[in-house]
């Protein structure tokens, strides 16, 4: 074990549909420098920083802190598909786990296009390939967008297992959207019903379009340090991380279901692995913000994180377990579905979200009394980052 | 089962048959009839001490069951008194069972010899000393069975039991001799190695553990090997704890150095991966067996040498992989070209060559019979593709020699398979020849064209080997040609024939020919060989018909450069041979001997194409013109499948090569490039057609690399619209196609199969009517909504008696959405319910449970 690792200004812009936003530097400056802010930081104090996107060419992280300053340290590009901003987050803090640095940087952002999700090299092996396969084992390949193939399927397998009603995974999205209502930095603010999410156009079953997550530009940075660092800065009590794991595939991911592709076993391993190394079980924490790329994925999800046992999540949404009032809030900011879902600052605005709510900044959406926080980020191809946030 | 296996009669010594293994052996036996030498020396563990309690008490509890026994106390090292115990009681030995042990663990360090001494005493020469004892009797009485135990301590190791593991493992070798031996006298010996709970494994075990290693799992099996119903003999045989299985060897194929080739450590080293390479492997099972790769090897003979350019063993006779090759009328015209052909447009003889419109019909300039083979091997070459054991590279290769022989006239247009092999290698000291045959065969796999090319391979000879046949043949007589031809060959004929596939920069770039130590890029061997063949066939052949070519033999023996002037000497020998040679002027240098071209005695037919059936008009093959045809009738009649994918895609297919365009912009689809493509597909004619009709899948293709797509890739499942075209509007051009009507004819509608769900429906309400009880099973009201075509149907599996109707039901607990053509897949046994809900293709609302049991659909009909 190194050293604890605070996390001590997080900030972000308001996400934004593709062709609304700003460009990606401008989004990821403003951004940094919100971190900055928030944690009372100067730039020139920063150490090293890692830079989060998928969509772009090389260094693009540098032309996005060149606007904030130039002081030469190093910076890092990560890519891991939609898990990109925990990825990042992950390298700085282990800078100042590791004695490396005592102040690092992680920003994440995205300026995305319109549409599905589309790969830009065609010449060579899809990374996904193996995942692809074994979907065309599962269920063929349709001219739905492959993502939504992929997590329908899954919720396909879910439903022929458990018997869910379809309103069960509508039901997600219809509580995503009460939550965004609250969040100025959400995109889709206006509450739906399950009959408005059941009834918009299929997309693959048992996904309808409001049980997608939208293609959204943004963008969100975090500030981590080591203890001496936050008591220079003045801060007693910062919000630190309890602890943190990232799991890539299994054997199992590459077997014959489709909930095991995208990813669960990756989750229930991370989520172990970090549940072990902060002595912290799921039965303690008070706010989620996990990984609901598609309604389906967080149903998975519950499971997987352990707040539910396996085949009760559609027990666990009808008793209300996951919003206000019940066990846990599960994505008090909207999520992925309603606040957007900029592939690289997605990791980063959930822990923005979360340290706004460790601090009881979270204004009309803040979890009460919240003092242990849990993130779930997942990336096909893959990686799931889970962290724990903790404030004493 | 059988009847009982018995031993009555038979007498059976067990030595240890005290306690443990031994005893287990002896009471099962004796249970079973036999009479029973119960030896136990009743000692320790380790050996020391002795008794008699032990055995005593065994012989009391095989008597008290109703057996025979008698006790025996001596050492195993006293075999003999062992035997006479026998002898004297019953007066015959049928069964030995070798039992008796004692061990003396100790790390190899701290072993003392009387350790060493005794463990082999009582294991080897105790069983050697009652073997021994007992083996005259079982010979000359003409029936015996011996058993050993050996252990996995030996065969595998085990720490702290070098003593022990030896002396076990030496009784499997004493007992693969002694089967041999005894086996013409139906003296059968076998081998187990145990693992049971005994006094020599308490206190190893946890409790629980030892109860299921009981001993009664173990004599079972020595039982049945001791019967005279069992006829295995030298078998190896692991147990315990419910486990029986049986050992042999394996070894790796290995390495084999023919006789004569240096074998080096270093050698071995390169080889080690190969000798142990347990991929494929070989189980021997016996000394003559072992000695077979050995036998072979020298029976081989001394190798035929090598060096390290060429390892002559391992290279002859080796082949090349199957190469596929087409060529038409333009390959043809541009090789006639690239060999001087036509040089005067007027000139019937050369434009017949070089023009698909001639009015006499075209004619294929036989020497172009060389370019499959030489394009296979230069193929190989780019590719990296060698024969094993040739191991030099392309720039050490000069073309020596070439030979083809066609069975008959070239055709216009083919599709080859060329096959090549090594045929003979040749030490030529300096240098090395090295002859491929390198035949093609037609699309019916008939051979077309023998092909021999030999390649002098400078440096690579020098081994000592076969020099080969070395007297000159198609020597020009010493009268004057009876033809003389000459040619000047322009300065960019290299450049032209090169086109036909020699790729050779050599050829081409000026700075490569240097370094190859020519002043400029010379003309290819074969584009002389092309010369002199048409000027032959010119002379020499009826009519000029180059139809009469037979074959062709030619020596390259100098260099020709672009500009110089060819002389072709030409002799007839007769009327089907004739012997050349061809002169550069410019050097008075001969570069091309000993050479000659055969011709056909009469003109050979044309093969004939197989008769098409005389009935079958309909018999047209789709092509892709067919299937752009009927797309683009298609999309005209289905706009929305192009308003939604709004998508162009452009196809380049191969073999015959097409460029067309699908439109689903504009919805239509035509030939050439009628849209800018957002998704290009490369893939053979052959593929698409097979891929349309549903014969082919896209992600094999795909992912054999016979698909590529270019551009927006993600869009390629837009395609999949299309998969809704019936495959038959297809046939319908085709058919339009051949019968040569207009392919803007009506096209009749497409058939429609028979609705599939009232047969199914009736066919249930049948079975219910007998099996009433199946509704148990399913306990649901199942509401299905078959589509294409509709209809509705209400299966009560819940209420009694079942019931089944057409129509809709308020009371479905489960409702089922499906295709009927999907239904009649899911009533087959082609697929799962649970599959095709996965697949999207039944759709399950309300209780989903009861639509994992619709497989009472199946087999109704």
């Amino acid at each position: 074990m190194g050293r604890k690792v605070n996390v001590i200004g997080v900030g972000m812009v308001p996400f934004a549909k593709p062709g609304q936003s700003e460009d990606y530097n401008v989004m990821a400056a403003k951004a940094i420098k919100a971190a900055l802010a928030d944690g009372g930081v100067e730039y020139g104090e920063v150490e090293q920083a890692v830079a989060g996107y998928v969509f772009g060419d090389s260094t693009c992280g540098q032309r996005a802190v060149y606007d904030v300053g130039l002081t030469g340290i190093p910076v890092y590009n990560v890519n891991n598909n939609c898990s990109t901003g925990s990825s990042a987050l992950m390298l700085a803090k282990q800078m100042v786990e590791g004695g490396i640095v005592e102040c690092a940087l992680a920003v994440g952002f995205e300026q995305m296009q319109k549409g599905a999700l589309a790969g830009a090299w065609n010449d060579r092996p899809n990374p996904l390939g193996l995942h692809v396969n074994v979907m065309n084992d599962a269920q063929g390949f349709t001219s739905a967008p492959p993502a939504a193939q992929m997590f329908g399927g899954a919720g396909r397998e879910y439903r022929w297992r458990y018997g869910t009603k379809r309103e069960t995974f509508a039901k997600v999205n219809a509580k995503a959207r009460q939550h965004a209502a609250k969040n100025p930095y959400a995109l889709f603010r206006d509450p739906l019903t399950v009959e408005e999410i059941l009834a918009s156009p299929e997309v693959f079953d048992p996904l309808t379009r409001y049980q997608c997550c939208p293609p959204t530009c943004g963008a969100a940075a975090a500030i981590v340090c080591s203890d001496d660092f936050a008591k220079k800065k003045g801060i007693s009590n910062p919000v630190y991380i309890a602890a943190q794991a990232m799991r890539t595939d299994y054997a199992s991911s590459f077997g014959d279901s489709m909930i095991k592709m995208v990813g669960v076993d990756m989750a229930k391993n991370a989520a172990q692995a970090v549940y072990d190394e902060s002595g912290i079980g799921p039965e303690d924490v008070d706010v989620v913000e996990l990984h609901d790329c598609f309604t389906t994925n967080e149903v998975l999800t519950y499971e997987a994180l352990g707040l539910c046992a396996e085949g009760e999540a559609e027990k666990f949404i009808e008793e209300g377990d996951n919003t206000y009032g019940g066990k846990f809030v599960t994505n008090p900011s909207g999520g992925l579905l309603s606040k957007g879902h900029p592939l690289g600052a997605t990791g980063l605005a959930q822990c923005t979200e979360l340290v706004w709510h460790l601090r009881g900044q979270a204004d009309d959406r803040q979890v009460q009394d919240a003092r242990i926080a849990l993130q779930h980020n997942l990336g096909l191809g893959g990686a799931a980052v889970v962290t724990m946030y903790r404030r004493d | 089962m059988g009847k009982e296996l018995r031993f009555d009669g038979r007498v059976a010594i067990v030595t240890g048959a005290g306690q443990g293994l031994g005893r287990s052996h002896g009471l099962l036996l004796a249970s079973r009839g036999a009479k029973v030498v119960v030896n136990d020396l009743g000692g320790s563990t380790s050996g020391e001490g002795k008794s008699s309690e032990s055995a005593d008490l065994v012989v009391e509890e095989i008597k008290r069951a109703g057996g025979e026994a008698v006790a025996n106390y001596d050492s195993v090292e006293d075999g003999d008194a062992i035997v006479r115990t026998a002898m004297d009681t019953w007066g015959r030995v049928d069964i030995v069972i070798n039992n008796a042990g004692i061990l003396r663990d100790k790390s190899f360090k701290n072993m003392t010899d009387a350790d060493w001494d005794i463990i082999f005493r009582v294991h080897n020469y105790g069983a050697y000393k009652v073997t021994k004892a007992a083996w005259p009797i079982m010979t000359g009485q003409g029936y015996g069975r011996v058993l050993f135990t050996t252990s996995s301590a030996g065969i595998y190791g085990n720490f702290g039991q070098t003593n022990y593991g030896s002396a076990k493992l030496s009784l499997v070798g004493f007992a693969n001799t002694l089967s041999l031996e005894g086996q013409r006298k139906n003296v059968l010996v076998n081998t187990i190695a145990p693992f049971a709970a005994s006094r020599l494994t308490e206190g190893l075990l946890p409790p629980a553990v030892f109860d299921s290693l009981k001993p009664e799992y173990v004599s079972p099996l020595v039982a049945y090997l001791c019967n005279e119903e069992n006829e295995t003999t030298g078998g190896v045989f692991e147990v315990g704890g419910g486990f029986y299985s049986s050992l042999r060897w394996e070894r790796t194929k290995g390495k084999v150095f023919r006789i004569g080739r240096e074998v080096s450590p270093e050698a071995l080293r390169g080889s080690w991966k190969q000798i142990n390479d347990f991929g494929e492997t070989e189980h021997v099972g016996s000394l003559m067996e072992s000695l077979g790769p050995i036998v072979q090897n020298v029976e081989a003979g001394p190798s035929k040498g090598g060096n390290e350019f060429i390892d002559v063993d391992a290279a002859l006779g080796a082949k090349y992989p199957e190469r596929t090759s087409s060529y038409d009328e333009r390959d043809l015209a541009l090789y006639a070209l690239g060999v001087g052909a036509a040089t005067d447009p007027n000139d019937d003889e050369g434009l017949r060559l070089v023009y698909e419109g001639y009015g006499g019909g075209m004619k294929a300039l036989p020497t172009y019979a060389v370019i499959p083979g030489t394009n296979a091997i230069l193929g190989f070459a780019k590719e990296g593709i060698t024969a094993p054991g040739l191991n030099y590279g392309f720039d050490r290769v000069l073309h020596g020699e070439q030979y083809i022989e066609l069975t008959r006239p070239l055709p216009l247009t083919a599709t080859l398979t060329t096959k090549g092999a090594v045929k003979d290698i040749w030490d030529k000291g300096k240098g090395a020849l090295v002859v491929t045959t390198l035949d093609s065969y037609d699309e019916e796999g008939d051979l077309l064209i023998k092909s021999e090319m030999t390649a002098f391979i400078r440096g690579a000879g020098g081994w000592g080997g076969d020099r080969g046949p070395s007297a000159d043949i198609n020597v020009p007589p010493s009268r004057e040609p009876d033809e003389v031809v000459e040619d000047s060959i322009p300065e960019n004929q290299a450049l032209l024939y090169r086109l036909s596939g020699d790729w050779n920069p050599l050829h081409a770039d000026p700075g490569m020919a240097k370094a190859f130590g020519f002043e400029r890029p010379i003309l290819h061997g074969l584009c002389t060989f092309g010369y002199a063949g048409r000027r032959v066939l010119e002379k020499f052949a009826p009519e000029g018909n180059p139809d009469f070519f037979k074959s062709i033999k030619v020596r390259f023996a100098d260099n020709v450069y672009p500009g110089d002037t060819l002389i072709t000497e030409m002799w007839k020998e007769s009327d089907q041979r004739i012997v050349f040679q061809c002169k550069v002027r410019e050097r008075d240098s001969v570069v091309i001997s000993n050479a000659a071209i055969e011709l056909f005695e009469e003109l050979p037919k044309p093969k004939e194409k197989p008769a098409a059936p005389a009935d079958a008009p309909a018999a047209a093959e789709p092509t892709s013109a067919d299937v752009i045809a009927a797309i683009d009738q298609f999309l005209s009649q289905n706009p929305a499948i192009a308003e939604k994918a709004q998508t162009v895609f452009q196809l380049k297919l191969s073999d015959p090569e097409s460029l067309w365009t699908i439109d689903l912009k504009a919805g239509t689809a035509g030939a050439g490039e009628t849209a800018k493509p957002d998704v290009t597909l490369q893939l053979s004619e052959q593929n698409y057609v097979a891929l349309q009709k549903g014969e082919a899948d896209p992600l094999k293709l795909f992912s054999g690399g016979k698909l590529k797509v270019g551009g927006d890739m993600m869009s390629v499942n837009k395609l999949e619209a299309l998969g809704e075209m019936p495959f038959d509007l297809v046939l319908e051009k085709a058919a339009a196609r051949a019968s040569g009507a207009s392919s803007d004819a009506p096209v009749a509608p497409p058939v429609v199969r028979d609705p599939f769900a009232p047969k199914l429906f009736e066919a249930l309400a049948k079975r219910l009517e007998e099996q009433p009880s199946l509704a148990d099973e399913v306990g649901a009201v199942l509401q299905f909504y078959v589509k294409d075509p509709d209809s509705k149907w209400v299966v009560d599996l819940k209420n009694h008696p079942p019931a089944l109707k057409s129509g809709e039901t308020d009371g479905a607990t489960t409702i089922l959405t499906i295709a009927d053509a999907d239904l009649a897949e899911l009533s087959g046994a082609e697929t799962t319910p649970q599959s095709l809900h996965q697949r999207g293709k039944l759709r399950v609302d309300g209780d989903v449970e009861p639509a994992h049991r619709l497989n009472f659909l199946k087999g109704l009909i």
